[in-house]
């Protein structure tokens, strides 16, 4: 009788891999899954310290191994803490006042019966037709399209002297194209331009009708779909699909207003998300007029207005998360972030600046130069163009030209020290001109990261600012 | 431990084969469905009381009763719609069990499965309860209508249909209502024993598509009833698990899937899951979270999955059809919980992480699933 393969012969394994000193080299997620079953199999010995090893091998390579799904007897909920099962014993209590009220709403004559959606007529599917059938029946292959001319006998030599086969070769070519674009006309979905008009009067039918049927509704119910729709908003974000999030929330927010704390909160992260920061501000702001003590929403509404660009307002804020929490560690990077940008805040009570330029230092080595001349020029740069903002009054000795003009000095100062690295390379002379610009585009998008790059560029030139206060 | 892990909170054994197990919105109660000795249907209501269980209520009735469900009634009156082994559907206010708010003979077989949608959800068309039979139809009902269903979708009658009934019927064993997002759309799947699956489209009335599995289908569920079709579970006999990513249907292809072969293998040496296959009875969508799902099997296990959807969820061919991408399925958790299938599941509505199962162990039992928040 012929014997049954073991493992090793099935997956055509040589035996010396079953060895430590393979497995630990071994790269291969595949390989190693085979070589643990073969191990657990038993069938060629029990290695238990081999079989752990590889194991833990597999795992390393691939932790999400079908071979590590493991079932266990369920285990009794004394293993719980009293902790962790209590809410679950508050819950009953909770759960019994609603089902009660419930209970009570149930002898209401007014019942929703009344605005339920109208029947539908009574119709038939046909489970066996298929889907494919009526409706697009198979057609047979296009026939090639008739041509005019006969088609030229073998014989007929004054034909084919007249022949012109490049011509033929165009006009086939054309008729292909011409065929390819009615088919790809034809597989277009027809457009249905929707005009914002009707659209924005369904939506408003929509609510309309929602709010009527609302107005039916006890508070208890209301609760209830308000948070269906918050948790449905919360799946449309773990998948990504922000739009569709904020509709779900929207909807909470409509059919519970006054416990939409949570909903307001949740959709600031889905403005978020979507980079709409005005919105995502104003949400934050309503839900901390609900909750002030909401610390995700003090958090949210931090970072939306400094990304927003409203960096000033964004430091009292985080500030403020810090009040609740001091240990706050998004709220503490934050801050340290923004002080970077913004160096050290003058007080309230501070009047005016009055920034000096410094004459510039005999350039040294660029690299090392730069990483020196940051931090205090970070500080200061960005000062100068945020303070203005922040205090309207004027500053007389303030000379903007002052500003732009480092700009346009390093440009040469920049290609003649890459030059003077040394010309292997003729990247750098084309590199220096992009990082010249660069600083000047982001600049007037004033995005964040590109503020803390401006002031390398500026230190080449060793242009020192200097605040004093007056 | 930082993964969740399912929990035996309570439980309690009967004196009847259990059928279904169902949870009364909004309370602490739930429904226990079966079928006597003397094949009489029975009916408990069961509430949690902290850490016990007490019996509120006991309903019993001529025919054994097979499924029940929640979905098309209000908030205010939670009236459970059952079906019976006779191919009854009826309609019972729990508050006054012996007059059926609705009664109609239904199928002329024992109704399988059944499913309702349209009692929660406001504006989304009319509250429908569609049941499916071993006498190979699927019917939409809605109580308003009287003695015939909205939608009859019952395969052709066949050559010798008067006498032998079953001849070359299929039979139906698993139906689930989706797609119900506005007052109009509306969509019904449903599985047969062959291990056709088929998608009806309640709307234009149509078969929209349909697949065959290797096996018959036991179970299904969408992932959400009341959204645009996203995902559909299908579980089948010999340890099939498929989960189809609805969103995008190619016009030859259909919808993609990702599908787990081994879902239903039971317990090997040690605990590593790789004995023989078994069938997988049914999965349930967790209502907190659409991407997990429990799946019932044959050895008497729960397994806890999550789907992971894939960086991009379609591509667009060459001739610009769209093709849908299927995720990935892992799998979180496993539990053994008898020795006899567990074959209906359902998690509480309101609760994350509490639920009701039984299985053919002439036992019901409320589970808790811990840390499901993190996932």
């Amino acid at each position: 009788m012929e014997k049954r393969k073991t493992l090793l012969e099935k997956y055509n394994m040589p035996l010396s891999h079953l060895d430590f000193s393979y497995v630990e080299t071994c790269k291969n997620a595949r390989e190693m899954e085979k070589i643990v079953q073969i191990l657990r199999s038993g069938e060629e010995g029990y290695f238990p310290d081999l079989q752990r090893c590889s194991e833990e091998k597999l795992k390393e390579l691939k932790p999400n191994s079908k071979l590590f799904r493991y079932e266990e007897p369920i285990q009794n909920s004394d293993i719980l803490d009293k902790q962790e099962l209590k809410p679950i014993l508050d819950w009953t209590h909770d759960i019994k006042s609603k089902d009660n009220a419930l209970n009570e709403l149930k002898n209401d004559v007014e019942c929703l019966g009344l605005d339920l959606a109208p029947m539908r007529k009574p119709a038939k599917i046909d489970a066996d037709l298929s889907s494919t059938k009526p409706s697009k029946p198979v057609k047979a292959p296009p026939e090639p399209p008739k041509t005019t001319e006969k088609r030229i006998r073998s014989t007929d030599y004054n034909k084919w002297d007249k022949y012109d086969p490049d011509e033929e070769i165009l006009r086939m070519e054309l008729a292909e194209e011409r065929t390819k674009e009615q088919e790809e006309q034809k597989n277009r979905p027809d457009p249905t331009p929707i005009s914002e008009e009707v659209l924005k009067s369904e939506r408003n039918e929509l609510q309309e009708r929602l709010q009527e049927q609302l107005k039916k509704l006890s508070q208890v119910e209301r609760e209830q779909f308000a948070e269906k729709r918050r948790l449905r908003g919360n799946e449309y974000f773990k998948s990504k699909e922000y739009e569709s999030a904020i509709e779900e929330y929207n909807c909470a927010i409509i059919y519970d207003p006054e416990n939409a704390a949570r909903a307001y909160n949740n959709r600031a992260v889905s403005h978020m998300k979507v980079k709409n920061y005005l919105a995502a501000i104003s949400d934050c702001k309503a839900c901390l007029e609900m909750e002030p003590d909401n610390l995700k929403a003090r958090l949210r509404l931090a970072d939306a207005s400094y990304a927003q660009g409203c960096r000033r307002e964004s430091l009292h804020l985080y500030q403020r998360v810090l009040d609740l929490q001091p240990d706050n560690a998004a709220a503490l990077n934050a801050l340290e972030l923004l002080k970077n940008q913004l160096g050290e805040l003058a007080p309230s009570h501070a009047t005016r600046l009055m920034i000096e330029e410094l004459k510039p230092d005999a350039p040294a080595k660029p690299k090392d130069n730069s990483k020196k001349m940051t931090a205090p020029v970070a500080k200061t740069v960005p000062v100068a163009k945020t303070v203005p903002v922040a205090k309207p009054p004027p500053l007389k000795e303030y000379d903007l030209a002052e500003l732009v003009k480092p700009n346009r000095v390093v440009k040469s100062k920049l290609i003649t020290a890459a030059e003077a690295l040394g010309n292997k390379f003729n990247a750098p002379t084309a590199s220096a001109p992009k990082t010249q610009t660069q600083p000047l585009i982001s600049e007037a998008s004033s995005s964040l990261p590109a503020m803390l790059r401006m002031p390398q560029t500026n230190t080449k030139r060793n242009n020192k600012l200097l605040i004093e206060e007056i | 431990m930082d993964k969740p892990q399912l929990i035996e909170h309570l439980n309690a054994s009967v004196n009847y084969t259990v059928y279904d197990t169902k949870w009364i919105p909004l309370s602490a109660k739930f429904v226990v469905l079966g079928s006597k000795a003397n094949s009489h249907g029975i009916m408990d209501i069961y509430e949690l009381n902290e850490d016990q269980l007490v019996k509120v209520k006991t309903v019993e009735k001529k025919v054994a009763f097979k499924c029940g469900t929640f979905g098309a009634s209000s908030l205010r009156n939670r009236h459970i719609a059952i079906g019976d082994f006779e191919g009854r559907l009826q309609v019972l206010d729990m508050e006054r069990p012996d007059l059926p708010v609705y009664n109609v003979k239904a199928h002329t077989a024992i109704i399988n499965t059944i499913d309702a949608i349209g009692g929660n959800q406001l504006d989304c068309g009319a509250p429908e309860i569609v049941t499916g039979s071993r006498d190979g139809a699927v019917k939409v009902w809605d109580i308003r209508q009287g003695q015939s269903p909205v939608v009859d979708i019952s395969p052709p009658p066949q050559m010798g249909d008067g006498i032998n009934q079953s001849s070359g019927r299929r039979d139906c064993w698993a139906v689930a209502f989706g797609n119900t997002f506005n007052s109009e759309e509306r969509m019904v799947a449903a599985g047969y024993d062959n291990g056709d699956l088929k998608l009806f489209d309640l709307r234009t009335l149509s078969v929209r598509w349909e697949a065959s599995m290797k096996n018959g289908i036991c179970g299904l569920e969408f992932d959400r009833r009341d959204i645009p079709m996203n995902k559909l579970a299908v579980t089948t006999l010999e340890g099939g698990l498929l989960v189809y990513d609805m969103r995008h249907q190619h016009p030859t292809k259909g919808f993609s899937y990702v599908e787990e072969r081994n879902a239903g293998r039971s317990v090997g040496t040690n605990g590593v899951i790789s004995g023989p296959k078994a069938t997988v009875w049914v999965a349930r969508h967790l209502p907190q979270n659409r991407d997990v799902f429990l799946t019932g099997g044959g050895t008497g296990s729960i397994r806890l999955w999550q789907y992971e959807y894939p960086d991009k969820r379609v591509v667009v061919d060459a001739d610009g059809t769209k093709t849908g991408v299927a995720g990935t399925l892992h799998m979180i958790s496993a539990a053994t919980l008898s020795s006899q299938p567990v074959h209906c599941f359902d998690w509480h509505p309101d609760k994350l992480g509490l639920a009701v199962c039984g299985a053919f162990d002439q036992s019901v039992r409320v589970l808790i699933s811990t840390k499901l928040n993190v996932l």
